[in-house]
């Protein structure tokens, strides 16, 4: 049984996305923290200055940011330079902090040190540092601060079109933050070891809105192998008929407003009926509009009837369930929205679903593309391992198969890995993989079809036929 | 410093630029709801157009916000009320379904923001509803 850590995403622990949890490198500046209160408390008892509440505020962050900084060096990893850096920021920022306390300006020197600690950090995310909420917090913070700088005085010259333009920078500042962190996130997903884009992008770092179960790291037993090929030729046959969604809908697949490549056509009585993989009751049908409006199914979905509750690995490795973290639902009308921005919110309108149900996803689409071991993922001998789902497609794939999707794609063959050489570890890839490519512009269509399961690290066999 | 400047404007001060900060997210959110309405095909148009106009709301709120304005304070209300329910059922659904609260900068962005904003603006029409302390009155040179 694989279990996710349901729980522990929100504090780092768990498979989910570090965009929403608390890097374990950064709790000592969250300590650091706690140094402000010891600092204001001293400077109350040598007698506070006089300061408006703005000043104070801006003060505050300073220092916050400051004392953040301080406490990154205890828990940076990244070497001398990095925390040189953080010291620098952190002192230059306690330096502007103590100007506003005395009564003056933070000046060009604070806009300066707080551009630079801006930037700094969007420069650490595009290179695919992984952005946290402590550092998003600090970001926040600062750009709070920077705005109460920049805020033109009311005696100022020509203070509405410096208001206007510090307004913009202070936008520009909250866009860039938030783009970088998804950048970051992405890219600290797409490099490890076995990630790929998608809809499902599995590896060592869980992209933004999903959350990647522990799975023993071993090979698949006889038993398991059996299993799974059993689910796959069932959910496979049951399938067939659902190339027509009209078939669909009369089994109660909600098909009506079908749009895009990536549409999940769920069946609310399966959904409760409480059968747990069932592959004659799939819960939800995925489906593409083809570009002459044609639907085409993708594959199917099974959907744990509760959240929280472990998805069968009846093939063991072979059969690895995932869940979605901080999705955003629109209640105006329902549907989905989004991913949880960076900056803490959801589009207004709509909710943060913290944690789906596990769900596992057959595919049978043409030229899938499979989760790929690298060499340097091979050394799961901890016993457990972030692995990948039953299958994945790249999004690259999933556009070149709309462009070439026909109609009535007919499944045939069937393969299982031979020879699993899957020491590096029981995560695994498993696609089935139904293609028709027109071939000829006339009626006659070729079709090209392929059922392909991956090991990892194994060898595949497809087995294909022409038609 | 400027100290001759009335109480309830120092707390104004700081409300707009809190409001700034809050619209230039809600401006980021709006932005990106419309790059996931995108990416997910079908995904509801409707929160595009709700974090739109919410955004732009605030801004404009924040650039209109004088202490003798209570209809500014009252769209500023109205929309801060829309993200602190939006929270309150976030809250619930991540603590019955996950067993924990919201990530930290979502408690920032969608509590401590619009608390702030919310008390500050309070306090500051308060303040205009009192009577001007005659303190104050000496500090501006409006006594003289």
């Amino acid at each position: 049984m694989n279990i996710l850590a349901h729980l522990d995403h929100v504090v780092g622990l768990g498979g989910g996305s570090p965009l929403y949890q608390v890097s374990a490198e950064h709790v000592a500046g969250v300590i650091a923290l706690t140094a402000l209160p010891i600092g204001l408390w001293l400077l109350r008892r040598k007698g506070a200055p006089i300061l408006a509440p703005i000043q104070w505020l801006l003060a505050a962050l300073l220092a916050g940011s400051a004392a953040v900084h301080i406490g990154l060096v205890i828990g940076n990893d990244h070497g001398f330079a990095i925390s040189a850096l953080f010291v620098v920021d952190g002192i230059l920022l306690a330096l502007v902090a103590s100007r506003v306390v005395r009564g003056h300006e933070a000046g060009r020197l604070g806009v300066a040190v707080l551009v630079g600690s801006i930037v700094a950090y969007w420069a650490s995310a595009v290179s695919g540092e992984v952005p946290d909420q402590i550092g998003l917090a600090t970001k926040l913070g600062e750009i709070l601060a920077l705005a109460i700088i920049v805020r033109p005085a009311p005696s100022q010259r020509r203070r509405t079109l410096r208001s206007l333009a510090g307004s913009v920078a202070i936008a520009l500042l909250v866009l860039g933050t938030a783009t970088s962190s998804w950048i970051g996130a992405f890219r600290a997903a797409a490099a490890e070891p076995g990630a790929v884009a998608g809809h499902h992008v599995h590896g060592g770092v869980a992209p933004p809105g999903t959350i990647l179960p522990a799975v023993p790291a071993r090979d698949a037993t006889p038993a398991e192998q059996k299993a799974a090929r059993e689910l796959l030729l069932a959910t496979r046959a049951v399938l067939a008929r659902y190339n027509d969604p009209a078939v669909a809908a009369a089994d109660g697949y909600q098909v009506k407003g079908m749009v895009g490549i990536d549409f999940h056509a769920s069946n609310p009585a399966y959904e409760h009926d409480d059968r747990v993989l069932d592959p004659a009751r799939p819960e939800t049908l995925v489906y593409a509009v083809a570009p002459d409006g044609r639907p085409v199914l993708m594959g199917a979905m099974f959907l744990m009837p509760k959240i929280g509750q472990p998805g069968p690995t009846i093939g063991g490795p072979l059969t690895v369930w995932h869940a979605h973290q901080h999705i955003c639902f629109s209640v105006t009308p329902p549907g989905l929205t989004g991913v949880l921005s960076p900056l803490g919110m959801c589009p207004i309108g709509s909710i943060d679903m913290p944690l789906t149900a596990e769900m596992i996803h057959i595919w049978i689409v043409p030229g899938a593309r499979i989760w790929r071991p690298s060499p340097a993922d091979a050394d799961g001998a901890a016993g457990t391992r972030r692995p990948e789902g039953l299958a994945f497609r790249s999004w690259g794939a999933r556009v070149r198969s709309r462009a070439s999707l026909i109609a009535s794609p007919r499944i045939c063959g069937s393969s299982m890995p031979t020879g699993s050489s899957a020491r590096r570890g029981a995560g695994i890839a498993m696609s089935v993989a139904v293609s028709s490519v027109i071939t000829r512009p006339s009626a006659r269509h070729s079709l090209r079809s392929s059922s392909t399961i991956r090991v990892r690290g194994g060898r595949r066999s497809v087995a294909r036929c022409s038609a | 410093m400027d100290l001759t400047r009335p109480d309830n404007e120092d707390l104004l001060d700081v409300a707009r630029v809190l409001l700034l900060v809050q619209g230039a997210i809600l401006v980021a959110t709006t932005i990106e709801a419309l790059l996931w309405s995108f990416v997910f095909a079908g995904a509801a148009g409707a929160p595009v157009w709700f974090s739109g106009a919410a955004a732009l709301m605030i801004l404009v709120a924040r650039a209109r916000l004088r202490a003798d304005r209570a209809r500014t304070r009252r769209i500023v209300y109205a929309v801060e009320i829309v993200i602190l329910v939006s929270l309150a059922i976030d809250t619930v659904l991540a603590v019955a379904l996950a067993g924990a609260l919201p990530p930290v900068v979502a408690l920032l962005t969608q509590l401590v923001l619009p608390v702030s904003v919310t008390l500050l603006l309070r306090r500051s029409a308060r303040a205009t509803a009192l009577p001007v302390p005659s303190s104050t009155l000496a500090r501006s040179g409006a006594a003289s």
